[in-house]
């Protein structure tokens, strides 16, 4: 569905994508799992159209995504950024319907995203900068999903959650997969990531080094002794430890 | 005396308001100061005037003709001035220093073309006076004051009650996260643009009728507008109409009860003062690369 070949990204003078390939089928969820600058969060945003890349291509269904971010988006490719960037000065209703800034009645969309997350109606007036982390990153990915979007980008989820927090994300996100949309989804959470989806690829300093079956690539010697910890407890908290 | 003096303070400040919203709307996006604001507003005193002296000196239409110069204008400035820059994500305070070359530049080539003389329009409003619980007040005073709150009041809806409107909002907290909403930020940057040169339209226009028309009137008016944005916080439209009728007032006081060549001084004491006690205005934000 989304296939992305030889990719190349620099900041500067700094290659941060060196020659990317991936391809994301339709219906699954492909976990992007890598250390902290390996390129991840440069590759989603060189699909969101946030950043130009030098060289290579994003092919959509065999068509080429457009550079801009909101001519990505009216293709049904939505990115969910790192650190959510929902909109603090807004209430969370009118974060809804930013995210559906494309669609033409956004009430059903409003509606289904309450049903969805529940706690977000009992706070809709509420300006958003004044949710919990949690309720922040249900927040973006519901806002994520007003424009129905084919394949949703999800950035590091799990970034600065609370473990419980981060099975609940990543239950929607299994959630939202099993209604239909595609989902790419980078994590430094490897075992998070890995256990819920269907295929994975591991990034290093901007390259793809493995790529396959979720299930393959959480057996692999160097990806459990890299990413995933020998000890199943140490690794699981997360990267935030909760009082 | 008093409330004539307030009634005249609260028209003017009507009018900072207008400009101080087009700075507070720029800013609220990008994070710099359109100093170019102060060519939109010359240029529809222009507009309307050269609108009368060679066409017809009916007052309304010559008004809205010049209007629709600062809007041209203002669009003028954005796609060929700033978005060059913006294109290449320069720096905040690069896109400053070329808003001020604008505005020199352009106030110079109309010094050119047009000379320094002060000119007056054929048709302007009427000068009568009306009495209001015994204080005489300028009738364009109070037309200058509906027309300016109403331009306001139709900002602040299009802002809260539109879907562009939403998006400016959010771009004002988050640009790059806006589109990411499927929002062509090129298009709504414009938009802001094309809303400050109304506004500035508006002003120039009535401030040409009130006073006269001359090439450094912009740049001295939106000299003031700047002050109260900067007063009532950089960025924060309620601040901007805040800062702009603090100062409209305190002008007309000074000038009827101390003298009327302590006016501007007074103006940039409290612009001094503010940025002493609290940099950040009256409802300002503050953060991140600004100029």
């Amino acid at each position: 569905m989304l296939k992305i070949n030889d990719l190349h990204y620099a900041y500067g003078k700094i290659q941060a994508l060196n020659g990317i390939d991936l391809e994301l089928e339709e219906g699954e969820i492909h976990a992007v799992i890598g250390a902290n600058g390996a390129g991840k969060s440069t590759l989603m945003n060189c699909i969101a159209g946030q950043l130009r890349p030098q060289s290579g291509e994003i092919l959509l269904d065999g068509e080429k995504l457009p550079g801009a971010p909101h001519l990505v988006v009216s293709k049904g490719v939505v990115l969910v950024p790192e650190g959510r960037q929902i909109f603090h000065n807004l209430t969370v209703e009118e974060n809804l319907l930013m995210g559906g800034y494309t669609v033409k009645d956004r009430a059903p969309g409003v509606r289904k995203a309450f049903e969805m997350f529940p706690r977000l109606e009992e706070r809709r007036r509420q300006r958003a900068g004044t949710l919990s982390g949690g309720e922040q990153q249900m927040l973006a990915i519901a806002r994520g999903l007003m424009s129905n979007p084919k394949i949703l980008l999800l950035d590091e989820p799990s970034l600065g959650l609370a473990p419980l927090i981060v099975n609940d994300v990543m239950r929607i996100i299994q959630q939202i997969n099993s209604e239909g949309v595609t989902v790419l989804l980078v994590e430094q959470n490897a075992r998070k990531a890995l256990s819920i989806a269907r295929t994975a690829s591991v990034m290093e300093q901007g390259r793809v080094v493995k790529t396959g079956p979720a299930a393959d690539i959480s057996k692999d010697e160097s990806v459990i002794s890299n990413y995933l910890g020998k000890s199943k407890s140490k690794k699981s908290s997360g990267e935030q430890i909760v009082p | 005396m008093f409330l004539q003096q307030l009634i005249n303070g609260i028209s003017v400040g009507s009018v900072y308001a207008l400009l101080a919203v087009g700075y507070a709307l720029i800013y609220s996006l990008l994070n710099f100061t359109n100093f170019a604001h102060a060519i939109t507003v010359t240029i529809a005193a222009f507009g309307c005037y050269w609108f009368q002296a060679l066409i017809t000196p009916n007052l309304p239409a010559s008004l809205l003709a010049g209007i629709l110069v600062a809007i041209v204008m203002g669009i003028f400035i954005e796609l060929f001035a700033y978005r060059p820059l913006l294109v290449k994500k320069a720096r905040r305070l690069y896109l400053m220093i070329v808003g001020l070359g604008v505005s020199i530049l352009c106030e110079n080539l109309m010094i050119i073309v047009f000379t320094g003389r002060v000119r007056v329009y054929p048709e302007g409003f009427p000068t009568d006076s009306i009495n209001i619980f015994g204080a005489s007040v300028g009738l364009i005073d109070l037309i200058i004051l509906v027309v300016s709150v109403l331009a306001l009041v139709c900002v602040e809806l299009y802002i809260e009650k539109t879907r562009t409107g939403l998006a400016i909002r959010s771009s004002a907290f988050n640009l790059e996260a806006t589109a990411l909403m499927g929002v062509n930020t090129n298009r709504l940057i414009l938009t802001v643009f094309i809303i400050a040169g109304l506004l500035a339209g508006i002003a120039g226009t009535l401030l040409g009728a009130k006073y006269t028309t001359y090439t450094s009137l912009g740049t001295y008016m939106t000299n003031k507008a700047f002050i109260a944005a900067v007063v009532g916080g950089l960025g924060s439209l309620p601040g901007a109409v805040l800062g702009a009728l603090l100062l409209g007032i305190t002008e007309s006081f000074v000038s009827a009860y101390i003298s009327t060549s302590f006016r501007d001084l007074f103006a940039y004491i409290i612009l001094i003062v503010m940025l002493l006690i609290r940099p950040s205005g009256l409802m300002g934000k503050a953060d991140g690369d600004k100029a």
